[in-house]
């Protein structure tokens, strides 16, 4: 990122440069998506591109680790908008602590088999981020030296974030913004959405 | 109890003939121990004085934000996200609604900015201000508390004059601000901008800040016991905070000068003056130095923001029902407890499709079990006090 805020919009071009320097560095595919550079790589290149993050790039600081669940079988929420891959998206972000520069690392994992390398010998944050993943996902990270549970306790069964999980208190009970939703002023010739679209959100 | 130390160390090493028996010790502290802030559990195994192999405990307070946001309206999301860090509410809705404003490409009016800024600042200087007086009261000096608290009360009674929430503002819009003024069809009539006085009282509650400050870094710093407790207590170092994450002023007491707001763009701090105060060697007694020099920082960012608003409206123009489009985007912000950040995946619903919430307080305490390795039991509250963690930001 730059130091100044007002050329966001028009620096497209240094944060592409920075994307398309990480993603030949690391051994990947790099885009800048609304100012992130994301960086996507192949699963069995995870470990190693962190480790050349932190010690070629200088990106030191452990931001954050965490899954998205891809599916359009959702139980909760709206499915994408279009057609997608069956499969969990890994993803973690690291900066520096100078410039500010940062980036987002993406890979894909399957869901048959959701196993990843740990990532706790290059980033030792890493290791809350994804025992926190592991329960909420069901991802396992091979060679984590204590992949117990963070959050859940130990009786809890399933794993929340997946998006076949329902929201149980939604299942009970309706969720009552939906059904005492009020109309919008002037807004009697057009359906009120949040109603219609959606009745069990 | 850095004194103690080279006395246990002395001891240890002179030859004592009569061997005391230490066994190990298993201590529970918490879940609801008033220095945890919260509810957090630590479990550590006590050898005489000294703990080691510190397991801390956490999910107390798990609310499962993430999950809900995936049901949620953006709208409807701003409502849950002030509750992540509750002591700086504010401040944890900006990077939230930038992030929904990137992807639906809006351009937020300069006065609305300003407005978040100043407001942002606000929060930063209560959150800290929590700070200066629960840490030394959980050193044992309960004065400081009453002038810091007093002052505090002063700037959430300023948020909630424009807010209508101390804590909980919900004061953002995706496309600006809204004050809060009567409610449904009310709302129309009335001018649409903050209630008249609030610059002038604000400033005027900088003035009284600026000046606490000076009260409590007298009574503190000339504090023997408090720099006894402080001083080469709970060491962190570079490299072991930036691989656990670790951010905001706990890094800066550190000695890296490192402060999102100069390098992020999500507010326009690049208009104004400020430094980035940081520690000397990274102990508890930087950490304390450290919030306390970012009050005066961010008094001064208030009143340049004062004196350089720019008028104009509050809110740029949005679609009644907001839905985002596809796309997704990081955006962090420095806040006081350091980097909070959202990861915004759109599908291009009127809510998110996935939302990760990088709080600053969870990685900030991961450090704990490498930190509190071999510390006196004593010391556990001076350091984890020190980090100024809460647990709603930790939990979410």
């Amino acid at each position: 990122m730059t130091s100044s805020p007002s050329e966001t919009e028009t620096t497209v071009h240094p944060l592409q440069e920075f994307a398309d320097r990480v993603a030949k560095a690391v051994g990947g595919a790099g885009e800048v998506t609304f100012g992130t550079v994301k960086v996507k790589v192949p699963v069995e290149r995870w470990v190693e591109s962190h480790r050349q993050a932190r010690d070629d790039l200088g990106l030191v600081f452990f931001s954050w680790l965490s899954a998205v669940d891809w599916t359009v079988d959702v139980a909760v929420g709206d499915p994408p908008s279009g057609e997608v891959v069956d499969r969990f998206e890994m993803l973690t972000t690291v900066a520096d602590v100078g410039e500010g520069r940062r980036v987002t690392f993406s890979t894909d994992l399957s869901k048959d088999d959701p196993v990843i390398s740990s990532l706790v010998e290059v980033y030792a944050g890493a290791n809350w981020h994804e025992r926190e993943a592991s329960e909420m996902f069901g991802i396992q990270f091979e060679g984590h030296p204590d992949l117990t549970r963070l959050y859940l306790v130990d009786s809890f069964i399933g794993n929340p974030l997946r998006k076949s999980y329902p929201l149980l208190s939604r299942e009970v009970k309706p969720w009552p913004g939906t059904v005492d939703v009020e109309p919008m002023p002037g807004s009697a010739a057009e359906p009120s959405e949040p109603s219609e679209e959606n009745p069990e959100a | 109890m850095a004194l103690d130390q080279d006395l246990v160390r002395h001891l240890s090493e002179t030859s004592v003939s009569v061997s005391l028996e230490t066994p190990n010790m298993t201590l529970n502290i918490g879940p609801q121990h008033p220095s945890t802030h919260g509810v957090l559990r630590l479990v550590a195994r006590v050898d005489g004085e000294r703990a080691f192999d510190v397991h801390p405990v956490i999910g107390y307070m798990h609310r499962g934000y993430e999950k809900l946001s995936e049901v949620r309206t953006y709208p409807q999301i701003t409502t849950l996200v002030n509750r992540i860090d509750w002591v700086s509410g504010y401040a944890n809705e900006v990077p939230f609604i930038v992030a929904a404003e990137k992807l639906m490409q809006i351009e937020v009016p300069e006065r609305a900015q300003f407005i978040r800024l100043i407001l942002t600042e606000m929060a930063r200087i209560s959150s800290h201000l929590v700070f200066m007086a629960s840490y030394p009261l959980e050193l044992g000096a309960a004065t400081p508390l009453f002038f810091a608290l007093r002052e505090r009360e002063r700037i959430l009674d300023l948020l909630e004059g424009v807010t209508g929430g101390r804590f909980h503002p919900n004061f953002n819009r995706i496309g600006g601000v809204k004050p809060a003024y009567g409610s449904g069809s009310q709302t129309r009539k009335l001018p649409q901008d903050l209630p008249a006085g609030f610059f002038a009282e604000t400033r005027d509650a900088v003035e009284h800040v600026l000046g606490v400050a000076d009260e409590i870094e007298s009574l503190v710093a000339g504090n023997e016991i408090i720099l006894a407790r402080t001083k080469g207590v709970g060491l962190l170092p570079v490299d072991v905070a930036v691989s656990h994450g670790v951010s905001g002023p706990n890094l800066r007491a550190s000695g890296v000068a490192f402060d999102l707001r100069k390098v992020e763009s999500y507010l326009p701090y690049h208009r104004f003056d400020f430094e980035i105060p940081t520690g000397a060697v990274g102990d508890c007694w930087d950490r304390w130095w450290v919030r306390l020099a970012e009050i005066r920082q961010s008094a001064r960012i208030i009143q340049q923001a004062i004196d350089g608003i720019p008028s104009g409206p509050l809110q740029a123009k949005v679609p009644k029902v907001i839905k985002v489009p596809k796309g997704e985007t990081y955006v962090r912000a420095e806040n006081p407890k350091g980097e909070m950040g959202y990861y915004l995946v759109s599908e291009g619903g009127q809510g998110p499709y996935r939302l990760k919430i990088r709080s600053a307080s969870f990685s900030n305490i991961s450090i704990l079990p490498w930190i509190l390795e071999g510390v006196l039991v004593p010391d556990i509250i001076a350091i984890m006090g020190s980090l100024d963690f809460v647990l709603g930001d930790v939990d979410r």
